[in-house]
């Protein structure tokens, strides 16, 4: 306990260093041309702090390297953020405060809710591109939020990586059957009707699909329902760790063979940290290689490089630490073809850019090139854990939807 | 209609139930000594869920030394709220001692996230995992033998309000504050023991909960879900704590498992409506509870 304190006070205090050497500096680091802001509405605390920290992380070691290799075209970059509880208010508060002092080009949103509710406002003013902690199916409707994104799959595009594995999986014409097991939430419900008629056209059928009280003590009874179908995979979503643990252990307890998954915030290490030799053999779709992986390339060693620099402590990198790494990389190359086109940065401009990006290098991050659809990366891989070694190794090849 | 899987189901549902009824009794021992709606209950269970991730997990201690440490912590937790928060109160509205209890729950899920950090957290595994089989019936190991552990607590605090003179001094107390200190009981204690005894069960449900479901800061969510039994069964009735939460725990779980997880809270908040339209003050809660 004492050495958390300990280790959170160095934090504090480095983070600390870090502002004043940044204040300090600013002057002399100051160039000829304009800022580039990205705002960002982040979780520093609250329900989603445990993936807000380290998306901050990401997003300013991020904001640090591209400042290292000369900004954006020769712009600086500065990053302006607020923290906000993972509260719907508070983000909006937060966003109208650094739009008004900042003029960010581009937004890191910390909730499907604050993307949802903020889109109007994004809409009429026409001058932020915005993404953040949200893979909702509905953001990558183009109508309705034209100036937002998805930094890789959506999560209806992650259960069709899924179930693409699952269909692959089947031996002698003989496919295999699944649950879903989902949050009651808005989250946890996205991708169930989707998904539901992706396996349909994939000739998987699903034999139960179980709906869970968010922040449920007990899931016995659901395990039950799940006895009686015996399916070959369950596909959790909508959870960061708990009840996947229940479940797992539980349905092994009875002696099934079900094999587990997950989607992207319900695949990172901490499922191997806290449910240890339980966790062996959980499967999840990650678009983006794990810090730890074997995995190389220019961009991924930049991005070891810099946490490393920035925090020689910390060790592993989780995925929010990737997902907020990856945010500002896509920001760069979109601000970056707007200005090499000699256009303004708008919001339909920057757009514009984003859905020009066609077999995209990502230097590693994610291991093959990839086009944006639908103002989405629909593109995953298939990641298991390995109990015994600590972490999560590939099972599939990249697979890029269509 | 398939008995087997109704038994199972309506098991676990008991099992849970027993829980539930162990954070109510935690609720209405409080309420019933000192008329005080303690809001902070789930905080109270969670910060104890926390010392035993605590002394199991960081300092590597036998689950069997950390548990009752644990436990005994929420429990001093609870005196110490009482003591430094609840007493200077006396005296002043409901409403705004309803609103330190608030207050007490957003300090300590502070506290929490300042020490154990916001991470989602599972608790070292300390029940046996061998399935439970009461004949056909299959049940949920944890769940099993977390019921019974709740069960014994249980069984003592009944023997103790029934027959040691602290229980007594309590329950006369619970019924005439006046009359009590009139015959020489130091009702300041009594109110400091409630707290106590009360926090003490709470925590011990928090760990047996937690052990189920896994822990975070936001674990104390569950103290308002047991409100519901303990406005079903009566804020001040210690039967009803136990009726209600062992039935409210079995309709949730049949209502999840045949209508669907989003049904839990519904089934139970009709219940609740019913309830409060024809005994508003719960089936065994006596008529002149003061509502706020």
């Amino acid at each position: 306990m004492f050495r958390n304190i300990l280790e959170k006070g160095r934090r504090l205090a480095g983070l600390g260093s870090l502002v004043a050497a940044l204040t300090l500096a600013g002057p002399a680091m100051a160039q000829d041309k304009e800022p580039i802001v990205f705002g960002g509405s982040i979780p520093l605390s609250g329900v989603f702090a445990f993936a807000g920290i380290h998306i901050h992380a990401g997003l300013t070691d991020y904001t640090s390297w591209i400042n290292s290799q000369g900004g954006i075209n020769g712009h600086p970059v500065k990053y302006v953020m607020e923290d906000t509880a993972y509260e719907v208010d508070r983000s909006v508060a937060a966003f109208k405060k650094i739009s008004g002092s900042d003029s960010p080009a581009t937004y890191y949103g910390d909730s499907t809710g604050f993307m949802k509710t903020i889109a109007s406002e994004l809409n009429s003013q026409g001058t932020t591109l915005m993404s953040g902690a949200s893979f909702a199916t509905a953001l990558t409707d183009n109508e309705q939020y034209p100036y937002q994104f998805i930094p890789g799959p959506n999560y209806s595009q992650m259960f069709g990586i899924i179930l693409e594995y699952i269909a692959s999986q089947g031996e002698g014409g003989d496919m295999p059957t699944v649950a879903f097991v989902y949050s009651d939430t808005e989250f946890g419900k996205d991708p169930i009707e989707n998904g539901k008629a992706r396996a349909a056209e994939l000739g998987i059928e699903v034999v139960e699909a179980i709906v869970t009280k968010p922040g449920s003590v007990d899931v016995s009874a659901e395990i039950l329902k799940l006895r009686r179908v015996r399916p070959d995979y369950v596909v959790f979503h909508g959870y960061v760790l708990s009840p996947i643990n229940e479940f797992m252990v539980q349905m092994r307890q009875m002696g099934l063979d079900t094999r587990f998954m997950g989607t992207f915030w319900s695949s990172d290490k901490l499922i191997i940290d806290k449910m240890g030799a339980d966790a062996d053999g959980y499967m999840g779709v990650m678009p983006y290689n794990y810090y730890d992986s074997e995995e190389s390339g220019p961009m991924l060693d930049a991005l070891r490089a810099q946490a490393e620099k920035s925090d020689p402590e910390a060790g592993y990198r989780p995925t929010g630490y990737m997902q907020g790494w990856f945010n500002a990389m896509v920001w760069t190359e979109v601000i970056k073809r707007t200005l090499d086109a000699g256009k303004e940065l708008t919001a339909d401009n920057m757009a514009a850019s984003l859905a020009s990006i066609k077999d995209w290098d990502t230097g590693g991050i994610i291991g093959i090139p990839v086009t944006v659809r639908d103002m989405s990366f629909p593109v995953g891989r298939i990641w298991r854990v390995n109990a015994e070694e600590g972490r999560y190794e590939p099972v599939s090849e990249w697979i890029h939807l269509d | 209609m398939d008995w087997l899987f109704f038994g199972e189901i309506s098991l676990a549902g008991l099992a849970m139930g027993g829980l539930y009824a162990l954070i109510a009794l935690g609720f209405v021992i409080i309420y019933k000594a000192t008329r005080v709606i303690n809001f902070a209950i789930g905080e109270i269970m969670m910060f104890a869920a926390y010392l035993f991730l605590a002394f199991a997990g960081g300092m590597e201690m036998s689950a069997w030394i950390a548990l009752p440490l644990a436990v005994i912590g929420g429990s001093i937790l609870g005196g110490v709220i009482e003591k430094t928060m609840i007493r200077p109160m006396l005296g002043e509205s409901p409403i705004s001692v309803v609103m330190v209890t608030i207050g007490v729950a957003s300090i300590l899920v502070g506290l929490v996230e300042f020490i154990w950090t916001a991470n989602p957290q599972l608790l070292p595994s300390f029940l046996p995992r061998e399935p439970v089989f009461i004949g056909p019936l299959y049940l949920a190991p944890k769940i099993a033998y977390g019921f019974l552990i709740g069960s014994a607590l249980l069984i003592v605090y009944l023997l103790y309000f029934r027959f040691s003179r602290g229980g007594i001094a309590l329950r006369a107390t619970a019924s005439d504050q006046a009359a009590a200190y009139s015959m020489g009981i130091n009702v300041r204690r009594v109110f400091n023991m409630a707290w106590v005894f009360g926090s003490l069960a709470a925590s011990l449900a928090g760990v047996l909960v937690a052990a189920t479901g896994g822990l975070s800061p936001q674990f104390g969510i569950i103290g308002l879900s047991v409100l519901v039994v303990v406005i079903v069964g009566g804020l001040d009735s210690i039967l009803g704590a136990l009726v209600a939460g062992v039935f409210i725990g079995w309709l949730e779980t049949v209502a999840g498992a045949y209508l669907g997880g989003e049904y839990r809270m519904p089934a139970t908040f009709l219940v609740l409506a019913v309830i409060l339209v024809i005994r508003p003050y719960g089936l065994f809660g006596t008529r002149e509870i003061e509502r706020v």
